[in-house]
């Protein structure tokens, strides 16, 4: 007799992760179009059907924003949570392929997008992963496409770029899995819910956490688990590099998030997370003091990176419901500060020279004064300062420290920011500083205009988001 | 609207002007100078409209766009609006369209300081209000320090730390104030509280409020600045070009006096009496300080600058004194210091534009062939050195009654001796420009021209009438200064007299 091969899963299991796949399958097509179009064509196709795929996966991605579910056995949570850093990904995917047109080799322009749209389906499995193993799934999807898209560019800087990072991410892959087992063996389950129950060995869910959240700061590049990130981002082209600041973190922020708030009852998460707080404290003053001595902008984001990403951890402190919305909200804002002056960076680029020096701003407040304004405008964001979403953000999160009894992390915090202003500053002066008749960079006719798009996008969301401040709200239920 | 009009049409008219051709300057200095004195207008014909109140956050506080045009704030704003009005109109920077994008924008975000009613939406402005200060301290900065070699930084562009000294205090300072208000929303629940009647409020805990008024206190000493956080000023001023130095000492100097005002002694006048001996003495050591240290400046820029210090740590001493008289005349004083420093920081600008330099040692004789100029200077030079009948008399005398009467003797004693100073250093500086031989190195060029006149007229006409009837001003404290007061010296006679010396109201204990 033959036995009957059954799924056990519907319809609503399906449609729970459509919009991941829907993005996946868009790099097939990106890829099918690239063998059958003509050479010229190639360029401009794989841009369009990789924005054209994650639109569409977003917009499949918001239907499902009043149905949450739970689909394949609680494998992957579909909801309001998953669903807003889904649409980051989607976003920040978009923005980078706009960087992506004007830069890097004609035969490698397909792949680089299909792996992109890979890396962000990855992210957005991650966004909705609810058990061990769906997060594995989702960071080395995210991962093992990003290894080859550092490795894209030429240069001699994009190989050790992207081996730094293959064999740093791998340790820290190591350190997670192995810290998914150690889950396994004291709780006997490998879902997040599952883990909040009782367990056979204190000890050892203990340090399967610890090893679980070290594999997470690596990937959040937290400091001190940040060394590769200035390293990977300089070398790595500069889509790549501004696709990686935003959709790895929200990936792995996800996840963190969900780990916290679902995994922990909440008088263990404040025991266990508190190296996490430390962790972010440790990041925000790391990362922002490392940033003061750089002059390549994208060792400088890189760095500036870092310290954001602390800021965002510290709004969870306290895993409070607050701090969860003003987590999310603040990563929205760094989605769109942060690709807006990676955009500028895109506009100031040619083809074998991105404009990531710091020489490059030199006179750009004379030269071109409207993307000068721009880019003044996303750096006040970084910093904090109105009339942006940065300075709401950064309020938002102050409050929400102190309010879960955090008042030191807020102390971090401002402490971070007042040093991070010499460094965004540092930009500023350099565009808007009177010039003493040593040559500078002359005006030159960018690789492509598409980046401006996303210039004028990330402006308007960066000056409108400041004043009507939306985080989405109850995203906390749907977590679990 | 017309309030939110007197913030927002500056800073996007700053921001359109890009649009004019580069050249357009003497058409942007025009602009520029008819929204100032529109301003002026619009904010004089609109006191005590209703209050403009927009929702901007529910969570975790309350905050909104609350914006009112009525007490010292109020007063604050004509005397931005005058100041920018007429020191845009006689810039002669170069670049100019640019220039006054920058004046436009500090008007704009200085207004929103004056004119906000909601803690986070008085941050925002306050933090807002660094930036073109900054960007003018970098793009205008002097072609050569005075001794020696233009440092010089990698990269072709002109090393600035004038701009970073000034960027990093107050941005510190406004992170602080950032804190304290995220702090302040959490523990009331709104921030909604400028001007409102304190007793409306919940009453915070004592740890808490200290360490909110930490954060607001530090803030508003870096902004003013009283000693020893000072030291970004006197060079920030000998930097900035003429027109914004005196919008920014005659206005951004007193945002943190402004907030003490209307922060302080109304949300949280239990830490403020508990920093009162504090206040004290840094604002005397300020006096002092300042006073001695114009004594001997040879930068013209510079003894208005620490003449500046000397000032306003009086008003820092009337402010804590908690009684209503010096707060009145804390907030006359605030007027009238902005009047003659604008007065005296845009005579120097046209004495520098003539003669290329503003050293003492330098100048000398110009009285004779530039009498129109050297009338000028006469006059904000006596306004500031407290002559009866001019502002600067008004608010002095307001204060050190106050002082005296609140019980400070020997405070309001060493309080004279700067006054006494101020005559020295004010009449030095006039001399040493104006008066002695005439310099022959010096390019004698043609005296004020009708423009410049019509620039300074407004702020003279200001300072007599302010000297002559300052009792609209000074009562225009008086919703702060009482509801102190009573905390302050419950036995105390309360009784609150305007400038004429007629009792305005009297409450009996």
């Amino acid at each position: 007799m033959i036995p009957q091969l059954v799924i056990p899963y519907g319809n609503a299991d399906w449609a729970a992760v459509l919009p991941t796949f829907a993005a996946g399958f868009a790099a097939l097509v990106v890829l099918l179009a690239d063998l059958v179009l003509p050479k010229h064509l190639r360029r401009g196709s794989a841009i369009a059907l990789g924005i054209v795929g994650l639109a569409i996966a977003g917009l499949l991605a918001l239907r499902g924003w009043h149905h949450p579910i739970s689909a394949f056995g609680g494998a992957f949570v579909n909801g309001g949570f998953a669903i807003v850093f889904q649409e980051i990904v989607v976003v920040a995917a978009i923005f980078s392929l706009l960087m992506a047109y004007g830069l890097g080799r004609d035969d490698q322009i397909g792949g680089g997008v299909a792996l992109m749209l890979w890396s962000a389906t990855g992210a957005m499995l991650m966004a909705g992963a609810a058990n061990l193993l769906t997060i594995f799934l989702g960071i080395e999807l995210l991962s093992l496409a990003l290894y080859c898209l550092c490795g894209l560019a030429g240069r001699a800087g994009a190989r050790e770029s992207a081996l730094k990072y293959l064999i740093l991410s791998s340790t820290a892959t190591g350190f997670m899995l192995y810290g998914m087992a150690l889950l396994f063996g004291a709780t006997g389950s490998v879902s997040l819910a599952a883990l909040a129950g009782p367990n056979v060995s204190p000890a050892l869910f203990d340090i399967g956490c610890g090893m679980f959240l070290i594999g997470l700061c690596f990937k959040l590049s937290l400091a001190p688990f940040h060394v590769w990130t200035p390293d990977v981002y300089e070398g790595a082209p500069l889509p790549v590099t501004a696709f990686m600041s935003v959709v790895t973190k929200a990936g792995t922020l996800a996840v963190l998030a969900r780990f916290a708030y679902a995994a922990l009852p909440n008088p263990q998460a404040h025991e266990i997370l508190v190296p996490l707080w430390v962790v972010a404290a440790i990041s925000m003053i790391v990362g922002n003091v490392a940033a003061l001595a750089q002059s390549d902008i994208k060792r400088l984001l890189a760095y500036s990176g870092i310290a954001q990403l602390g800021y965002i951890v510290a709004a969870l402190a306290g895993t409070t419901s607050l701090g969860l919305r003003y987590a999310i909200f603040y990563l929205g804002a760094y989605t769109f500060m942060n690709l807006g002056a990676f955009a500028v960076v895109a506009l100031l680029s040619r083809e074998r020279d991105e404009g990531s020096h710091l020489g490059a701003f030199a006179g750009l407040g004379y030269r071109q004064p409207i993307l000068a304004g721009a880019m003044t405008f996303f750096l006040l964001s970084l910093a904090g300062l109105p009339p942006t979403v940065g300075f709401t953000g950064k309020i938002l999160i102050l409050a929400s420290t102190v309010s879960a009894g955090y008042a030191w992390l807020a102390g971090f915090l401002i402490l971070g920011t007042a040093i991070s202003a010499y460094a965004y500053f540092k930009i500023v002066r350099t565009m808007y500083a009177r010039t003493t008749g040593a040559p500078i960079a002359r005006y030159f006719q960018p690789a492509s205009n598409l980046p401006w798009i996303g210039v004028t996008i990330c402006a308007v969301a960066t000056l409108v988001l400041g004043f009507f401040p939306f985080a989405p709200s109850d995203v906390l239920p749907l977590v679990k | 609207m017309m309030i939110a009009a007197l913030v927002v049409v500056p800073i996007l008219a700053g921001l359109l002007l890009f649009v004019l051709p580069r050249s357009a300057q003497s058409a942007a200095k025009w602009i520029g100078a008819t929204l100032g004195l529109g301003a002026f207008a619009v904010a004089a014909l609109n006191y005590g409209t209703p209050d403009e109140t927009l929702v901007w956050l529910h969570r975790p506080f309350t905050a909104t766009f609350h914006i009112a045009l009525d007490g010292p704030g109020f007063w604050l704003v004509l005397l931005l609006t005058l100041v920018t009005g007429c020191a845009t109109m006689v810039s002669r920077v170069p670049r100019g369209r640019d220039f006054v994008a920058q004046m436009l924008v500090l008007q704009g975000a200085m207004t929103g300081v004056f004119v906000a009613r909601d803690l986070m939406l008085f941050a925002l402005f306050w933090d807002l209000m660094l930036l073109p200060v900054f960007l003018t301290l970098v793009a205008w900065a002097p072609s050569a320090a005075p001794d020696g070699e233009q440092p010089v930084r990698a990269r072709g562009t002109v090393a600035s730390p004038t701009a970073w000294r000034y960027l990093i205090y107050n941005l510190v300072g406004g992170l602080a104030l950032l804190l304290a208000t995220a702090a302040y929303g959490i523990v009331q629940g709104t921030t909604d509280v400028i001007g409102r009647d304190p007793h409306s409020l919940a009453t915070i805990s004592d740890a808490w409020s200290l360490w909110i008024f930490a954060g607001f206190a530090f803030a508003f000493l870096i902004k003013t600045p009283v000693w020893p956080l000072h030291t970004w000023m006197p060079e920030t001023y000998a930097a900035l070009p003429a027109p914004m130095a005196a919008v920014v000492s005659a206005v951004q100097s007193k945002a943190g006096l402004y907030g003490f005002i209307v922060i302080g002694l109304t949300i949280l006048p239990g830490p403020m009496h508990v920093a009162a001996p504090l206040m004290f003495v840094l604002g005397l050591i300020g006096l002092l300080y300042g006073a001695f240290a114009a004594l001997v400046q040879d930068d013209t820029k510079r003894v208005v600058a620490y003449s500046s210090l000397s000032h306003l740590g009086l008003i820092l001493l009337a402010i804590f004194s908690f009684d209503p008289i010096a707060i009145g005349g804390a907030v006359v004083y605030l007027v009238a210091h902005g009047l003659f420093s604008a007065g005296l920081f845009m005579t120097i600008g046209e004495v520098e534009a003539r003669e290329d330099t503003r050293l003492l040692s330098r100048l000398g004789g110009l009285g004779a062939r530039n009498p129109r100029l050297a009338g000028g200077l006469t006059i904000v030079m006596l306004a500031a050195l407290g002559l009866p009948g001019l502002c600067g008399f008004a608010g002095e005398i307001l204060i050190l009654t106050g002082l005296y009467r609140a019980g400070y003797l020997w405070q309001t004693v060493v309080a004279l001796v700067p006054v006494v100073i101020a005559a020295a250093y004010m009449v030095r500086l006039f001399q040493g420009v104006m008066q002695g031989p005439e310099i022959d190195d010096l390019p004698q060029r043609e005296d004020m021209s009708p423009l410049e006149m019509l620039a300074l007229a407004p702020i003279v006409v200001a300072i007599v009438v302010l000297g002559v009837d300052p009792g609209a001003v000074a009562r225009s404290a008086m919703p702060a200064g009482s509801a102190v007061a009573h905390v302050a010296a419950p036995g105390a006679v309360m009784a609150s007299y305007s400038a004429s010396g007629q009792p305005m109201q009297t409450r009996a204990k």
